[in-house]
């Protein structure tokens, strides 16, 4: 995860895919709001970088920025956690202590997994962001927090509310701003992109240059499923990034999930999807058979010595129909033309000498 | 016993793409339950790759076949 030290909005990728430039575009108009956001994505998909994003193009971004992932502490401790403690609130509790509420004072609090929090505690956020005020465990005064609250979530909190297990009231409290984040199969354009980003980054930290990638690794990469979404790629690039010893990325750096997942279709499709232009340049098939047609005819001529007839019965095909293709391919040079009379023998032998 | 067929048919799905990369991997020999393979192409030399398939190889090997034992990369 990125601290909000590491944070520079140069850092983050935009992509191609449409949905993510919508993300970016909404992202930009809300920073200058103070309303709550939520976002909600699968793991690895950017919530983090997202909040960083929101915190840092806003007017507060000169306050702090405070990340707190709410799936890390037990139920008790969350409390204490968000809220801080008195000295003597409890045993061990030997000084006072702020709270993630009152450290991002004037700036951002980016609750992660908000998801993962006990339905106990859901009453007292709800409070605490309503009011703008929290109470120190164990302590008895309010403290005003001017803070911006950004929720990240892995679930579906529309889908929780409904099964009971997040109170409605904090839902819509927090549902003001919503942004979700695809996870990265649903745009694989971006993942090239993001490929070439992470390559370009990691080779830099490790003062080389950035490598060639092989076709085959980037067929791999785009057919693989990536559960742990952006992460997961960003882990990938920077493992390939420390053991590749060679200057290109081959499939024999890539790690065994990704080429399994990868291959998990038929061998077949992979070895066609392979051979297939991959870059997007058109090519036109009437040119291409043409080209095909003109080889073959130039060959057939050449094994006949250009004795038209001998050209046909090589091609299969009869002697008039090759006279229109080889009009058709302009192949009517003089040398071939001076072939259309085979029962001149004397011409057979220099045929050149001939035309001249 | 661990047939060859069954270690082709794994080896099969990860080659087209070793092959795009003008590499290859090589069932060499079967040994009881082990299957001795090489690493053949631009991707044989490096340590890296080796490792990869060494792990990943294996792994589905002894995914697919219960008595699947070993993998010796020769």
């Amino acid at each position: 995860m990125k601290g909000p030290t590491t944070f520079s909005p140069d850092n983050v990728v935009v992509g191609h895919s449409a949905r993510m430039r919508a993300i970016f575009d909404f992202v930009k108009v809300v920073s200058r709001s103070d309303s709550s956001v939520i976002i909600t994505g699968e793991s690895g998909t950017g919530k983090e970088v997202i909040a960083n994003l929101l915190h840092y193009s806003s007017s507060r971004r000169h306050q702090p920025f405070v990340a707190v992932s709410c799936a890390l502490f037990s139920e008790n401790l969350i409390e204490t956690e968000l809220f801080g403690h008195e000295r003597g609130a409890f045993t061990g509790a030997i000084k006072d202590k702020p709270g993630r509420f009152e450290m991002a004072q004037g700036g951002t609090l980016f609750l992660d997994d908000i998801d993962d929090v006990p339905l106990s505690m859901q009453v007292k956020l709800l409070r605490a962001i309503q009011n703008r005020t929290v109470e120190r465990v164990g302590g008895t005064r309010s403290i005003n927090v001017n803070v911006r609250v950004i929720t990240g979530s892995k679930k579906d909190l529309k889908r929780m509310v409904a099964e009971g297990t997040f109170r409605e009231d904090l839902y819509y409290r927090l549902n003001v701003l919503p942004i979700v984040l695809p996870p990265l199969r649903e745009r694989r354009e971006d993942i090239p992109v993001l490929m070439d980003f992470f390559f370009r980054r990691f080779a830099k930290a490790r003062g080389i240059e950035p490598p060639a990638v092989s076709q085959a690794v980037r067929y791999a990469f785009s057919r693989y499923r990536w559960p742990g979404n952006v992460r997961e790629l960003e882990n990938s690039c920077e493992r390939i990034i420390q053991t590749c010893s060679c200057g290109t990325v081959r499939t024999g750096c890539l790690a065994a999930g990704v080429l399994f997942g990868a291959s998990s279709g038929s061998p077949a499709t992979a070895a066609a999807d392979l051979a297939a232009p991959t870059d997007a340049t058109s090519i036109s098939l009437d040119d291409r058979l043409q080209e095909v047609e003109s080889n073959l005819i130039s060959w057939a001529l050449k094994v006949s010595d250009g004795n038209k007839s001998r050209a046909a019965e090589l091609l299969g095909i009869k002697r008039s129909t090759l006279g229109d293709r080889i009009a058709r391919c302009g192949l009517t040079e003089p040398a071939a033309k001076e072939h259309e009379e085979p029962a001149h023998p004397e011409d057979s032998g220099e045929p050149f000498a001939a035309s001249a | 016993m661990v047939s060859r067929e069954q270690v082709e048919s794994v080896l099969g799905r990860i080659r087209p793409m070793m092959q795009a990369d003008g590499g290859d991997i090589e069932l060499v020999d079967l040994r009881g339950n082990s299957a001795h393979v090489r690493l053949t192409g631009m991707c044989a030399g490096c340590p890296s790759a080796h490792m990869t398939l060494y792990m990943g190889v294996e792994m589905a090997l002894r995914d697919e076949i219960k008595e699947f034992e070993e993998l010796v990369v020769v």
